[in-house]
């Protein structure tokens, strides 16, 4: 079975780094501080999940017909064609030179297997301007084990195996493998019993000594792939927030990997925190979606004979045949489709359209605080702390990028109000991140910025329902931006751990292959262009090109639609020029013009090969992996399984609020102009860039002078650490002390009172004890005792004395009884 | 073994350890003693395992092994035991928690013979609160499982531990108070008086609705929740937990927290929903108020403690909100009197007892590493921490990974049972689950922060530094118990709901009928009211 | 003649009158005791005298009896003390034993 193949492989593939977590964390007791063993096992793993999942995607392919080339009518399976390293780069090559016969495609089955099932509508297949890319539509899902039941309702881990997550993992595995190697160099000062950390101070202020932890590093790192891959393998959403939470805490032990330093803990607490507000959102979301849909599942359940006992979260929306949400007309509720057969055979529910709104609003939030958007976007450049291959990995590859995977993912269950808040969300983000981005000096915190920018292009291209681009942007993205990381790791590590770019310069001529890689990241992300002949799609140019110029088209389109959003294509488009102008000045500063710190010159040195080996292989990728652009493998690939909705857009709105979302044919339309205009702005950066820092023509200090008060504004990053300490750290601080004080002084308070009140009562009970009580008792004895002392004088102890008073006593007797009785 | 006498064996097997140790054990031989005593708490867990695995049989939903003896038969006192999936692990927690605690007791030097006799009579006090099925014998308990406690907090405690020892008393000893006024009215209510005391019987009897009328169960509901309550502890009656916790010594911190504070939880899913159906639907509101407003709390109280064991006791507040709330999630149609989200209360219910489980696992954990930094530097202030994952890196490691079950995180027991408790809570009320979730926020930072300041940093900033020696073997051993079973409870929590997902069923289906018969009955009287 | 109650009665308070004034004149311990016999006595003679003319039957007879007992034993215990209280105070006059005095 195809499905349990791909299962078992993207398992292994899963499973092996929790394995090698489990065995590296104990590295200090079986190995020694100077052993590379935890590292090898460590790059074992996830080459071998590297592997596992790129057969996957191959047996994926071939099960679908994918490897055939679009434009060719005969079905002759060609899946040997793709070599294993290029499957996902260079694979159906030929395909982006046939782009003007794309009228003919597609005539492919769509396989059926008895786990498997068809999530989507039969694409068009007789719309002739659709890009060729929907080939096999075969979604493979399933249940791993249950963690408890319900009744009806039951949570379990599932599995959801659709084109996106093959994509996914194969790139988090073949990046994470590049990014593991080239640990493994650059952390090598960390293979020591006694290791002086510079960053980290004592109290009398000598530096910090302490054993090496290199295996305790590639222990964090195999647990994170294992939490990553556990994400994108995810098949319902509650799955998704057990790894959301997982990689929040791996990225949290990461950034505190120097826990001596700091910043260090401050930025790993302060990750942590942020991530846990956008996850009180996604938690919301949850609550909504398991009260009024009654499951987690993306997939539907099928019980042991394959019959579908209950519809997944993304059959259970129903949508009109242009994706519009079909909405009850008087309430305007939303009927959801098949419920949980064994409540409610065949039955519905509804669920108010407003918390439908709030549910993909609290899952978005979730994907704003790991994919560190506006307004939870501060913690990523604290996040820079962490070891450099940590921010290549965890901080701009793969974690971060999990918001915008979340997003794709979940995009079934996203209305248009959702839609148009992610577009929003992103454009201010890549906004603002961008400018920022222009005045940082660290060379990591630039890069940082500009990770959240690229992020908010990502949520951008998603929201205004270019699911195809902003995924797209995603994987092309975690290409250049990992290997720019890299290559800043390479300058840390070859200046002795310097990052600030103002005291580097000319340092192409000691580290060339760096300085040539990192070209290659910042041309990419610039999005520069060859301007090819017959049309756009023929340009030249490097993967970021593409996968940026879809997002602009798409934006484009969608303002094309609704001319009221007009600023989702504005800011974009001049933030593309910002993106060039702050990438090439980062090259510029960091490799090109004079040394300006001649000590740091002098000592810096090209890194190993093990890191350089890393930085080609991912220059590679990033150059080339989106070629062919939208008609390329990658993006097809990647929309194989696309929502049904997506392709046509929501072209009819049905009242006055409603958002024309594009569809393809529109996108397709103004794809030429969009990427023209793209390519204009990033021409118009770069060249800036060039006449400020690549010569010497302007004065770059005298400018930063006259516009201090903006520098300073972004230099402080518009000031949101100063507002959220003021606007929520403080106040916390405040209430928990109000509330140790209402504790301490009121509810002990009364406490205390109400003892006080009793040892008063008692007070006074003691008083009356002994006033009264006792008195009345006291009394009692005393007359007693004075009645015997009184009696005493007549106990003379004289015999006859007595018996006369018997004698007196008896004839007195007598004598009162005769009185008394006479008769 | 003989199927019935298990239960009494489990309970009395540590009685039987304190009579031999307190005769026959010379008190100067302290080591034998220790070895003694926690061989008790071994033999008693051992037999809880049997009980578990041998025994009990996981899918049946109603009581079982039940023992039923006369005891003082004028007032129709029984002496009845029996087990079910909602007593069935806490029993085990029990046992488990007593037996490590006592494991971490080694660092107790002061008059060990009195210190291991009476934490074996709690042991069974305990024991015997978890497995009563006569609502007396569930008093006696109760109170048996009060004195040692008072003398333990009260003699090994800390400076303030008199203050503490009357505090925890006096506190626990008005809600019994409460509780055993409620006593007596079921008995006195129920129609056979022979059956005054009994649970099961009672608990039928409510559910046909002829235990008590609506209004009488509004009464002995809140006599008893506050009583459990206290116990919980909830806001606001909490504040004798801090003052407890910081003062008694750690092992009996450890079973306070891992054990005392399940018995609040434990009372009202066995006692105060059972036999007050009506009250406790009609209370729910408040509860999931109450357990609310303890989530946050409890939070906030941490997010502001300097010292470090009070910080990790108001997380314990914090923490047993979740447990009061997933157990009041129980929302019904006025109209009909039938529940309206059954199912969402059930998984409620679930979360709320996984929750106890879980923060008897985790708490109990945190206490202990409190208690193990503690022993060694001899104070507690969390400002002049710092380094301690530099200078002791296992110990380092294991507090994070019991911390980090404290807060939540997926993969360790603390998640399951606050996101479920959660998750069910929304079908309740909205706006209350909307501010329940917002604990994590706080659950986050202040774990964090208090991490940050103890584990963290580049130096240790307290006295006796010299004293950091690495964790030896035993603290190792039990520390490393504890966090394995998070893992394995976070990962595989249907280990506990196979075992408790049938009882809490049956207990919620008999609670929803018992609230209809209620409800119908309150409806009638109104219309002849009316006439 | 036949001797009627009230002689018997008369012969009864005689008896009782002698011994009161035998009990509160003797110093000697053995005369009082004396005196209490006669008391005793003449308490006797009564209950027999009752007994044969009213309807109190046998019973005056038993209860005259049980006095005689009674006295028999008073007069050992008595005898006994008398004795002891010379052995330790070598006289038997009454108004020396005022140990008991108040």
């Amino acid at each position: 079975m195809v499905g349990e193949t791909l299962r078992n492989l993207l398992m292994i593939a899963w499973l092996l780094p929790l394995a090698g977590f489990a065995v590296e964390i104990f590295g200090g007791f079986w190995g020694s501080r100077k052993s590379r063993v935890a590292a090898w096992m460590s790059v074992g793993c996830i080459a071998t999940g590297f592997f596992c999942s790129l057969s996957a995607l191959l047996i994926w392919g071939s099960s679908n017909n994918f490897w055939k080339v679009p434009h060719e009518t005969d079905h002759h399976a060609d899946a040997g064609h793709a070599e294993p390293d290029h499957a996902v780069a260079d694979h159906p090559a030929d395909s982006h030179d046939s782009h003007d016969s794309h009228d003919s495609h597609d005539s492919h089955d769509s396989h059926d297997s008895h786990d498997s099932h068809d999530s989507h509508d039969s694409h068009d297949s007789h719309d002739s301007h659709e890009p060729p890319v929907v080939l096999g539509q075969t979604v493979y899902s399933g249940t791993l084990y249950y963690l408890a039941r319900f009744g009806s309702l039951d949570i379990s881990l599932d599995y959801y195996i659709d084109s996106l997550t093959l994509v996914m993992f194969t790139m988090v595995t073949f990046i994470a493998t590049c990014i593991h190697v080239f640990a493994m160099g650059y952390m090598s000062e960390e293979l020591t019993e006694e290791l002086v950390d510079h960053s980290a101070h004592l109290s009398n202020g000598h530096h910090v000594h302490r054993p090496g932890r290199y295996y305790r590093f590639f222990a964090f790192l195999s647990l994170f792939c294992f939490s990553m891959l556990g994400l994108v393998l995810a098949g319902n959403i509650f799955q998704v927030f057990i790894f959301w939470e997982l990689v929040g805490i791996c990225s949290y032990l990461l950034i505190g990997f120097y826990t001596e330093r700091k910043a260090a803990c401050n930025a790993a607490n302060k990750a942590f925190v942020m991530n846990r507000v956008g996850d009180f959102g996604f938690l919301i979301g949850l609550m909504v979606l398991w009260t009024f849909f009654g499951t987690f599942r993306f997939g539907e359940t099928l019980n042991d004979k394959g019959e579908v006992v209950q519809a997944g979260l993304f059959q259970m929306l129903p949508r009109d045949e242009t994706g519009n949400v079909l909405r009850d007309a008087e309430s305007g509720d939303v009927k959801i489709g098949v419920v949980t057969a064994a409540v409610e055979p065949g039955g519905t529910r509804t669920i108010p359209y407003s918390l439908l709104v709030v549910a993909g609003l609290g899952v978005f939030a979730g994907c704003v605080g790991k994919s560190a958007q506006f307004p939870l976007q501060t913690w990523l450049p604290d996040a820079m702390e962490g070891p450099t291959p940590v921010s290549a990995l965890v901080h701009s590859a793969t974690m971060v990028a999990a918001g915008v995977y979340l997003v794709g993912r979940f995009y079934p269950m996203f209305v248009q109000e959702v839609l148009l808040t992610i577009a929003y969300v992103g454009c201010i983000t890549l906004f603002m991140a961008a400018t920022i981005a222009i005045v940082a000096t660290d060379i990591k915190k630039v890069l940082a910025y500009s990770t959240i920018s690229q992020l908010g292009y990502m949520m951008l291209g998603l929201g205004v329902f270019g699911w195809g681009a902003g995924l797209f942007h995603l994987i092309t993205h975690a290409f250049f931006k990992s290997l720019m990381f890299l290559c800043s790791g390479s300058v840390i590590y070859g200046c002795h751990h310097e990052q600030e770019m103002p005291k580097m310069g000319g340092l192409w001529r000691k580290m060339p292959i760096t300085a040539f890689t990192m070209l290659v990241g910042v041309i990419a992300i610039s999005g520069l262009a060859v301007p090819g002949l017959i049309s756009l799609s023929s340009v030249f140019a490097f993967s970021g090109f593409f996968s940026k110029d879809a997002v602009v088209a798409t934006s484009l389109a969608f303002v094309k639609g609704n001319p009221s959003h007009f600023l989702l294509f504005i800011v974009p488009l001049v933030t593309a020029g910002i993106t060039a102008f702050y990438m090439f000045r980062l090259w510029f500063y960091t490799f090109a013009g004079k040394p300006r710190d001649q000590h740091i010159y002098d000592h810096c040195h090209e890194s190993p090969w093990i890191m350089t080996g890393p930085l080609l292989a991912l220059s590679f990728f990033a150059a080339f992996c989106a070629i062919g652009g939208e008609e390329g493998p990658l993006y097809r690939l990647i929309t194989g399984d696309q929502p049904a909705h997506v392709a046509h857009g929501i072209a009819a709105p049905l009242g006055s609020g409603e958002l024309t979302l594009p569809g393809h044919e529109a996108i397709h339309a103004v794809h030429g102009t969009a990427g023209t205009l793209a390519l204009i702005a990033a021409a118009s950066g770069t060249f800036i860039a060039w006449l400020l820092y690549g010569t010497t023509l302007v004065n770059v200090a005298e400018i930063k002078r006259q516009l201090s008060g903006l520098h300073g504004f972004l230099a402080n990053k518009w000031h949101f650490d100063e507002l959220y300490d003021g606007l929520f750290m403080k106040p916390s601080h405040v209430v928990g002390s109000c509330c140790v004080w209402i504790d301490k002084t009121i509810f002990d308070g009364i406490i205390h009172a109400s003892a006080e009140v009793m040892i008063f009562i008692s007070k006074w009970d003691k008083l009356f004890d002994e006033a009264v009580v006792d008195g009345f008792v006291n009394l009692l004895g005393d007359s007693t005792f004075a009645v015997g002392r009184s009696l005493r004088v007549i106990q003379t102890g004289r015999l006859r004395q007595y018996v006369m008073f018997i004698v007196v006593g008896v004839v007195a007797l007598f004598a009162i009884l005769f009185t008394t009785f006479p008769g | 073994m003989n199927p019935e006498f298990l239960l009494t064996a489990i309970i009395f097997a540590p009685s039987v350890g304190a009579l031999i140790l307190a005769l026959l054990f010379d008190s100067k031989n302290a080591e034998a003693m220790r070895l003694f005593a926690f061989a008790t708490t071994a033999v008693t867990f051992g037999l809880t395992l049997v009980l578990w695995l041998g025994e009990f049989q996981s899918d049946a939903p109603g009581m079982q092994l039940e023992v039923v003896k006369a005891w003082i038969p004028t007032w129709n006192v029984y002496y009845r035991l029996g087990v079910d999936g909602i007593s069935m692990p806490l029993v085990l927690l029990t046992s488990l928690v007593s037996m490590l605690s006592m494991a971490a007791s080694w660092s107790i030097t002061k008059h060990i013979k009195g210190y291991m006799v009476l934490f074996l009579l709690l042991e069974t006090g305990m024991m015997g609160v978890f497995l009563a099925l006569d609502f007396f014998l569930f008093y006696v308990f109760w109170e048996v499982m009060l004195l040692p406690m008072y003398f333990l907090i009260g003699v090994w405690g800390g400076p303030r531990k008199e203050y503490a020892a009357i505090k925890f008393f006096l506190y626990t000893l008005a809600g019994s108070v409460l509780m055993l006024v409620a006593m007596l009215m079921f008995y006195f209510n129920s129609d056979v008086q022979a059956d005054g005391f009994n649970l099961i019987r009672l608990a039928e009897a409510a559910t046909a609705g002829n235990l008590l009328t609506p209004k009488m169960q509004i009464t002995a509901f809140i006599m008893l929740f506050i009583g459990f309550a206290i116990k919980l502890p909830a806001f606001p009656v909490h504040t004798w937990l801090p003052d407890a916790h910081v003062e008694a010594p750690t092992p009996i911190s450890m079973i306070l927290a891992g054990v005392l504070l399940k018995m609040g939880g434990y009372g009202i899913i066995r006692i105060a929903f059972p036999l007050c159906p009506y009250g406790a639907q009609y209370l729910a509101y408040s509860m999931v108020a109450i357990g609310v407003i303890s989530i946050i709390y409890g939070a906030f109280a941490a997010l502001a403690q300097t010292d470090f064991k009070r910080l990790v006791a108001y997380s314990s507040v914090s923490h047993m909100g979740y447990v009061l709330l997933g157990l009041a999630v129980w929302k019904i149609n006025e109209q009909t009197g039938e529940t309206m989200n059954s199912e969402y209360w059930q998984m409620g219910l679930n979360g709320a007892m996984f929750q106890m489980i879980a923060h008897g696992i985790s708490s109990a954990g945190m206490f202990f590493m409190v208690g193990v930094i503690y022993d060694r530097v001899h104070h507690r202030d969390l400002n002049k921490f710092g380094g301690l994952m530099g200078k002791m890196p296992l110990y380092g490691g294991l507090s994070a990974g019991l911390f980090f079950a404290g807060l939540g995180l997926p993969g360790l027991c603390g998640f399951i049972g606050e996101v479920f408790v959660v998750l069910s809570t929304w079908s309740f009320n909205p706006t209350l689950a909307i501010v329940a979730a917002s604990g994590v926020i706080l659950t986050a930072g202040y774990i964090l922060w208090a991490m940050q300041r103890v584990y963290l940093g580049a130096e240790y900033k307290g006295p006796h530094p010299e004293d950091l020696t690495p964790m030896n073997m035993r603290e190792t051993v039990i520390a490393g118990t504890l966090l394995t079973l998070a893992v394995i409870l976070g990962v595989f929590p249907a280990i506990m709901f196979n075992v408790m997902t049938p009882s809490i069923s049956r207990m919620a289906k008999a609670a929803e009928a018992g609230y209809r018969q209620s409800a119908t009955q309150l409806s009638q009287d109104e219309m002849q009211a009316k006439r | 003649m036949t001797a009627d109650l009230n002689s018997y009665l008369f012969v009864g308070a005689v008896l009782f009158v002698c011994g009161v004034v035998c009990m509160a004149t003797k110093r000697n311990g053995i005369g009082v005791l004396m005196g209490v016999e006669l008391v005793l006595n003449g308490a006797n003679v009564n209950f027999v005298a009752f007994s044969r003319y009213t309807d109190l039957g046998l019973d005056g007879q038993i209860f005259s009896l049980f006095v005689i007992v009674l006295a028999a034993a008073e007069a050992a215990v008595a005898l006994a003390i008398a004795l002891n209280f010379y052995n330790n105070h070598l006289t038997i006059d009454v108004d020396r034993a005022n140990k008991l005095k108040g």
